[in-house]
């Protein structure tokens, strides 16, 4: 399988990855627009902009129509709004190709901007931030939390589902604007993977021509604005011309606790990184961190030391790009690009009384893994572990396709990411990690969110300092306790004035 | 070599795609039980290999042991004398394998995704494993804390915890009266249950209840080879759990379940099923009347969520088990002062299924419908063998699952009447209904 150039550009999608012998087609638009370009006080637009493309009617059908049509199929389309981009997917058998593409077109082209659409999918999204996202799982929220934390003050703060507030405020009214200013043909990117044919292809591409032109001057959100381009040029994305994500230098740790009754621990932590997709220092970072907590892998190092050993949770994970409902998938997810990303470490749920104890285990690892750097044997073996684990970052033609419409936002026309993760696996040296390491991983000045039941006790703690020692129901090796005795008292310095606590039925309100 | 061939086409001679299975499939079985699946299909370098284990929380009938199929899924991943579990992950990390595994009620599903020039080592590791598995006590304690780990994030969803109630309330004694999760209690208890976890080994982790399922890019006399080499050894003596059979529901039962957050109220209605059977065509045909009554097309999903916008969102299906499971219909719903009316909604739905047939020309849409849904399904190695996994372990082979795709086309509106009206009754149905804080 090959990907094709693009060009012409007014006859074919931007992004073809044909398999003649498969029996599905995978369908993908997506527009540089998202939750980012949301207007102050309507923190949800982009989401709710996004939703009345793939849940909601259109001129030619109402939505139960269109739900009727794809129902058969057993097909239908979806939406993924994220901070730079809202992306529409979907994926049809070939025998239903013919059935399928009106539909999918029209929910792009053709939008009813129906008010009991918008009604529902407004009332949906305000019982997301409500209910599902304060309550239904505390790492979801712990994470969130984290970014929010990270990127106070910026437009990358809010969730994309937006503030229950701002999501109050929107207005059908507010969604067409958005969907006139960004969904236009300039700023948007066609792909379409698997079992297609030419005629296919050409269909798909003129409906760009049919989106409407771009605006001439476009507010994008938060003081951000872009001028005009030419709407001939083959679609570049819009993040170089957006402002930079610039989030607050952090110089100490700093906790938000957000104080939820009845509940167990879950820890996020971390902090911003400028290195981003196709920069050397980002797949140095992939081996760091993947050694340190490959994203469900058993074998990772943080894995190893809190929960295999100590069984003291499910799981725990390091990352270098947002991975979204991290609970849900093992692999990482497409059509989330971002201009800014974080380090991140993830701390599965526990119990309140471990909670300090696994944070001082976690930050000690890094702390650890900063000042010797990775050792020549776990760099050999993590680089060979990519190399074949990347096979599974995309194992689908429709995950290819969401891989190579994000290439085209970090400017990877040329060698796509996976391809050129594979490469660097063979070509990086243990000293271009370690440089890597040294220039963006930190183990203190930390952003550390955490949601729990006992919100004033682990203040306390942490604000003491005093050793954090914990209980094992059952016998631990003399080793393992030997360590925790390090662990226990492992400085994680936080000042008292530097833990805010909040509660968890206020998250996200603004 | 000694195979029993049970479908025509040995290794080399693909069957015939004639059903609905969109690739060749070569089923065979080891003279001690093992059953092999093999299904050569396209796989961009990949292999998925699967070891199902026909035993689940199905299993679990004895007093203070559920969620010990689950449990023991984590220990089969603490190592044996030859590949103790560092070094089992050494070899998995070095092969950048994708495995996991996961536990249902009724089986257990080890999974590996690898490249295939891999394979070979694969199966001798998998084989390894299920041969030879030991741990220590110690490891075993670890583990039940991790198991613990999962439970406190799941017991977050308010979904569990409703689903938790209504299996307990309408199940009197068969094990699907608890989720493959098990009792907080029983989880709590499961670091002094070492002794009993090798008597769980050693019953049913056994050939003759155990089937490979190997998918993608394989060659597959090579690999029958292989599997015979390496598990021919393995010896049988499956101990069939004496899993008590559900007596009939003689009545309604309806429960409120708190939620200790806040939640949309969310109704939950199981009516009991007969076991999975497509020679049943009752069983069959309750599928569709899932989907017709309260599918995305149905009329209850128009009114409550397109119109009214009463209900959050409306879902309904009929589980595929090897023992009586249920039907179960789903409402997420807006306002508590709403709760009673869409219940009635959905006893209306109820009572027009029961009463009348639906109409001939509505059947066409869930058939084409499933059909789509399982060749979609095939996408990868791994979805497909995802896809066969349950049908193998409910059926013991693939038989079924081509008798019923061509059930499903036979299926008649007196079908899905019949359906409605032996199954959908008051007497045999849970309702719960699920409230947060205030």
């Amino acid at each position: 399988m090959t990907t094709r150039s693009p060009a012409p550009a007014d006859s074919l999608p931007d992004v073809l990855l044909p398999v003649p012998a498969e029996p599905t087609v995978a369908f993908s638009v997506s527009f540089g627009a998202g939750s980012r370009h949301d207007p102050p006080g309507k923190e949800g637009l982009a989401y709710l902009a996004g939703l009345m493309l793939a849940e909601a009617g259109t001129k030619h059908r109402r939505y139960e129509e269109i739900l009727e049509a794809l129902y058969p199929l057993a097909s239908d389309y979806g939406v993924r709004i994220d901070k730079e981009r809202t992306t529409l997917t979907g994926r049809t058998h070939r025998d239903n190709v013919d059935r399928y593409v009106p539909l999918f077109t029209e929910a792009y082209l053709a939008p009813a901007y129906d008010a009991r659409d918008f009604e529902r999918l407004k009332s949906d999204a305000i019982n997301e931030i409500e209910n599902t996202l304060r309550y239904a799982s505390d790492e979801e929220l712990g994470k969130a939390a984290l970014h929010a934390f990270v990127f106070e003050g910026t437009s990358y703060a809010h969730p994309p589902e937006g503030t229950a507030s701002g999501l109050r405020s929107v207005t059908l009214d507010d969604v067409r604007e958005f969907h006139r200013v960004h969904f236009t043909a300039e700023n948007v990117v066609i792909g379409l993977g698997g079992g297609f044919d030419d005629a296919l292809a050409r269909r798909l591409t003129a409906t760009k021509q049919a989106l409407p032109a771009a605006a001439s001057t476009v507010e994008r959100g938060a003081g951000e604005t872009t001028g005009s381009r030419d709407a001939a040029r083959p679609a570049r994305l819009a993040a170089a011309s957006d402002s930079p994500i610039a989030p607050r230098p952090i110089r100490r740790n700093e906790v938000l606790l957000l104080d939820k009754p009845g509940a167990d621990a879950s820890i996020s932590f971390g902090f911003p990184i400028g290195v981003r997709r196709g920069e050397p220092d980002f797949y140095a970072l992939a081996i760091a961190v993947s050694w340190l907590g490959e994203h469900r892998n058993q074998a990772s190092h943080l894995f190893q030391v809190i929960r295999e050993i100590r069984g003291l949770n499910y799981g725990d994970y390091a990352y270098i790009e947002a991975f979204p409902e991290g609970g849900e998938r093992t692999m990482p997810p497409v059509n989330v690009p971002r201009c800014q990303q974080l380090f991140e470490v993830w701390i599965r749920t526990l119990p309140n009384a471990h909670a300090h104890f696994a944070l001082r285990a976690a930050v000690r690892e890094l702390e650890r893994l900063g000042d010797a750097g990775l050792r020549r044997e776990d760099f050999e073996l993590t680089r060979a572990f990519l190399e074949k684990y990347a096979l599974h970052f995309a194992e689908t033609t429709a995950r290819r396709l969401g891989y190579a419409i994000d290439d085209r936002y970090y400017g990877r026309e040329q060698e796509g990411h996976l391809e050129r993760f594979r490469r660097m696996m063979r070509t990086l040296t243990l000293e271009d990690v370690n440089t890597a390491i040294a220039r963006h991983l930190r183990g203190q000045s930390l952003k550390i969110a955490m949601v729990t039941g006992a919100a004033e006790d682990l203040k306390e703690s942490l604000a003491s300092g005093a050793p954090s020692p914990i209980e094992y129901a059952t016998p631990k090796p003399r080793h393992v306790l030997d360590e925790d005795r390090e662990i226990e008292r492992y400085a994680v310095p936080v000042a008292r004035d530097a833990i805010r606590i909040m509660r968890a039925d206020q998250a996200f309100e603004r | 070599l000694c195979f029993n061939r049970e479908t025509p086409g040995g290794p080399g001679h693909g069957t015939d795609v004639s059903g609905i299975i969109p690739y060749p499939t070569h089923l065979h079985s080891l003279p001690n039980g093992l059953k092999i699946v093999l299904m050569p299909m396209p796989g961009n370098g990949l292999v998925a290999y699967w070891t199902i284990v026909r035993t689940g929380s199905r299993e679990e009938y004895e007093e203070g042991r559920t969620g010990f199929a689950h449990f023991f899924e984590h220990m089969m991943f603490r190592g044996t004398e030859r590949y103790p579990s560092e070094l089992y992950q050494r070899i998995l990390t070095e092969i950048g394998a994708d495995a996991n595994a996961y536990t249902t009620d009724d089986l257990t599903a080890y999974h590996v995704s690898t490249a295939g020039e891999d394979l070979q080592r694969v199966i001798e590791l998998e084989s390894d494993r299920f041969r030879h598995l030991a741990y220590s006590p110690q490891d075993f304690e670890t583990e039940a804390g991790a198991v613990y780990g999962e439970y406190r994030m799941s017991r977050m969803d308010p979904l569990f915890t409703l689903h938790e109630a209504i299996v307990e309330n309408a199940f009197d004694v068969h094990p699907y009266g608890h989720t493959t999760m098990g009792y907080e209690a029983d989880i709590a208890a499961m670091p002094g249950l070492y002794a009993y976890s090798r008597a769980f080994f050693a019953r049913y982790y056994r050939p003759d209840n155990a089937i490979l399922l190997i998918a993608g890019e394989i060659e597959p006399g090579r690999v029958l080879e292989l599997v015979d080499r390496h598990y021919a050894a393995w010896q049988p003596g499956y101990v069939p759990p004496p899993v008590p059979a559900e007596p009939p529901q003689r009545g309604e039962r309806r429960i409120d379940v708190e939620y200790d957050g806040r939640t949309l109220p969310t109704a939950w209605v199981a009516y009991k099923i007969d076991a999975f059977d497509p020679s049943n065509v009752r069983r069959v045909a309750a599928d569709l009347l899932a989907d017709l009554a309260f599918g995305p097309t149905s009329e209850a999903y128009r009114r409550l969520v397109l119109d009214e916008q009463a209900v959050e969102y409306l879902d309904a299906g009929a589980s595929a088990n090897r023992d009586p499971g249920l039907l179960e219909v789903q409402a997420r719903i807006k306002e508590p002062a709403q709760i009673d009316r869409v219940l009635g909604v959905l006893d209306e739905t109820v009572e027009r299924y029961r009463s009348a047939p639906p109409d001939e020309g509505r059947l066409g849409a869930p058939k084409s419908r499933l059909k789509y849904e399982f060749l979609m399904g095939f996408e990868t190695p791994d979805h497909a063998a995802q896809r066969l996994a349950r049908h193998l372990a409910i059926g013991g082979g693939l038989d079924g699952l081509e008798a019923l795709y061509a059930a499903y086309e036979r299926v008649t509106p007196d079908d899905v009447q019949a359906a409605a009206a032996a199954y959908l009754a008051a007497e045999r149905r849970t309702v719960g209904v699920l409230r947060g804080r205030a």
